[in-house]
């Protein structure tokens, strides 16, 4: 099995870099909805 | 929403069965062994970026003449989703490289285009983010974004017809062509899952940007309130 | 014909501006020549290597240079808010965009000649024999510079950070002109001169392309 090193780091790295920016993606809207919410809260409030 | 769990699933069983398949079903490669499996993944996501780049600037242009926000965040959903892409292609283009041919890099056409479109691309993010008002900065990145995507082919042969004195190592034995046939099904199902994938990312992104403008919204509403 | 003459009156705008001042010409110049004596201390070029290099790093200065001078274009016109008289004033807004980089171009080209007998002095590189195919290629390169340029300079005029952010759009887009410019000067200047008429048309295509592309959507990057 040659070279089995490397395409395993490739594959390791490629699929990480994948993963982080959906982890990313899924925190920051998390986030977002959060505040979504939160909002809608105060506009309720305010009316 | 539900839509999303399912595609979601879909994608990762196909990539998981695309990654199968490169590593199980297709051939051993007589000349590179093992390492040559990562064409694959890499030239898969290679044209999912390079269509996702291309659904952006349909995008850009559409935004330009409809100005309907909606077509902004699919422009910089498949922006950020191409860059990854292609940030993907760029980092595991060298990790083959290496071992196959000696050397980290070289300047060929193929490689070279290829990180020009990064730069432009990041250039684009980095546009974005130097813009506050929003549609001011919709406007001015869908218009760099298709300066942007014209130039791309105009740099491919630039490089290709007046730099190729070095020969250039081929990094895939052809795209597709004069390939071994099951070979050749592993890579057209790679290709056709790293674009599921690509799909998948690029409805994140958009709903994480349709959620931001809703903020947005709502933050204008409060102040009022 | 309208557009002509409205970019006839804009372009002696553009050029009396200039003149009045010629700060920018002469600080382009200067940035050109510093540029270039920078090289030669970094990579310290031989004879035969300036044949070699020697274009390749004048195009490179001009680059560089042009990513300077391109700032002010739309910036002045930001801070003394003549944008919007500047739109009234005229019927096709592309007339703007035309003055300015036909303006851009000559800027460039004038600094180009200027800096020519030193570039041929410091790198040892005779530039007489092929001096007309010479300045075609500094004209279709200046030319697609300025094109791109005075685009985007209209873009980042607009956003923070905007003397970083014009290099950084700009550069990457204009590949294709250092790459053609470049390696065509260089058989241009070889010991047995060729002409790259591929490249001279190459050059020209591009310059073709971002014109029209600026013309189809140029209006948009001034709108308010």
């Amino acid at each position: 099995m040659k070279n089995l090193g490397s395409i395993f780091a490739a594959y390791l790295i490629g699929w990480g870099v994948f993963f982080l920016f959906y982890l990313s993606i899924a925190k920051r809207t998390s986030d977002l909805r959060a505040e979504v919410e939160r909002l809608k809260g105060l506009v309720a409030k305010g009316k | 929403m539900v839509k999303r769990i399912i595609l979601g699933f879909v994608a990762v069983a196909f990539v998981i069965a695309a990654a199968y398949a490169s590593f199980f079903i297709a051939p051993t490669e007589r000349t590179m062994g093992d390492i040559q499996r990562i064409f694959y993944f890499h030239v898969g996501s290679a044209w999912a970026g390079m269509d996702v780049f291309f659904v952006c600037f349909i995008a850009n242009l559409l935004y330009v003449w409809r100005r309907d926000p909606q077509y902004d965040s699919l422009g910089v959903s498949c922006a950020e989703v191409g860059l990854v892409l292609t940030t993907v292609v760029l980092i595991t283009g060298p990790i083959w490289a290496k071992p196959v041919w000696g050397i980290w890099w070289t300047w060929d056409a193929r490689l070279t285009s290829t990180f020009v479109l990064w730069l432009l691309y990041v250039s684009y993010l980095l546009l974005r983010s130097l813009i506050e008002e929003a549609d001011r900065r919709a406007l001015l990145s869908a218009l760099f974004g298709i300066f942007a995507f014209i130039d791309v082919p105009l740099v491919f042969f630039s490089i290709r017809w007046w730099r190729t004195q070095h020969p250039s190592p081929v990094i895939m034995g052809g795209s597709g062509s004069g390939l071994d046939p099951t070979m050749n099904k592993v890579f057209f199902f790679n290709v056709l899952a790293m674009h599921i994938f690509a799909a998948f990312l690029v409805v994140e992104r958009y709903a994480l940007d349709r959620t931001r403008h809703e903020v947005e919204l709502l933050q204008r509403e409060a102040e009022a309130a | 014909m309208s557009l002509l003459s409205n970019t006839a009156t804009l372009l002696g705008k553009e050029l009396r501006t200039e003149f009045r001042s010629r700060e920018l010409l002469t600080t382009t110049v200067v940035f050109i020549l510093v540029v270039l004596i920078l090289f030669s201390f970094a990579i310290n070029p031989t004879s035969e290597e300036s044949r070699e290099f020697g274009p390749g790093l004048l195009w490179l200065a001009i680059l560089f240079a042009a990513s300077l001078m391109l700032q002010p274009c739309f910036l002045r016109e930001q801070t003394n808010d003549t944008l919007s008289s500047l739109r009234l004033a005229v019927d096709d807004p592309f007339a703007i965009f035309l003055a300015k980089l036909i303006a851009n171009t000559l800027f460039l080209l004038l600094t180009e000649v200027l800096m020519l007998p030193l570039f041929a002095a410091f790198y040892n590189i005779p530039i007489l024999p092929k001096l007309h195919y010479l300045l075609l290629i500094l004209f279709l390169g200046s030319l697609g510079v300025s094109i791109a340029g005075t685009a985007l300079s209209a873009i980042s005029a607009q956003a923070r950070m905007r003397e970083l952010l014009l290099p950084l759009l700009l550069l990457p887009l204009l590949t294709p002109v250092l790459v053609v410019s470049a390696t065509v000067c260089v058989s241009l200047l070889d010991r047995e001169p060729v002409v790259q008429w591929k490249g001279i048309g190459f050059l020209a295509i591009f310059d073709l392309i971002f014109l029209t592309a600026l013309w189809l959507f140029g209006e948009y990057l001034l709108e308010e």
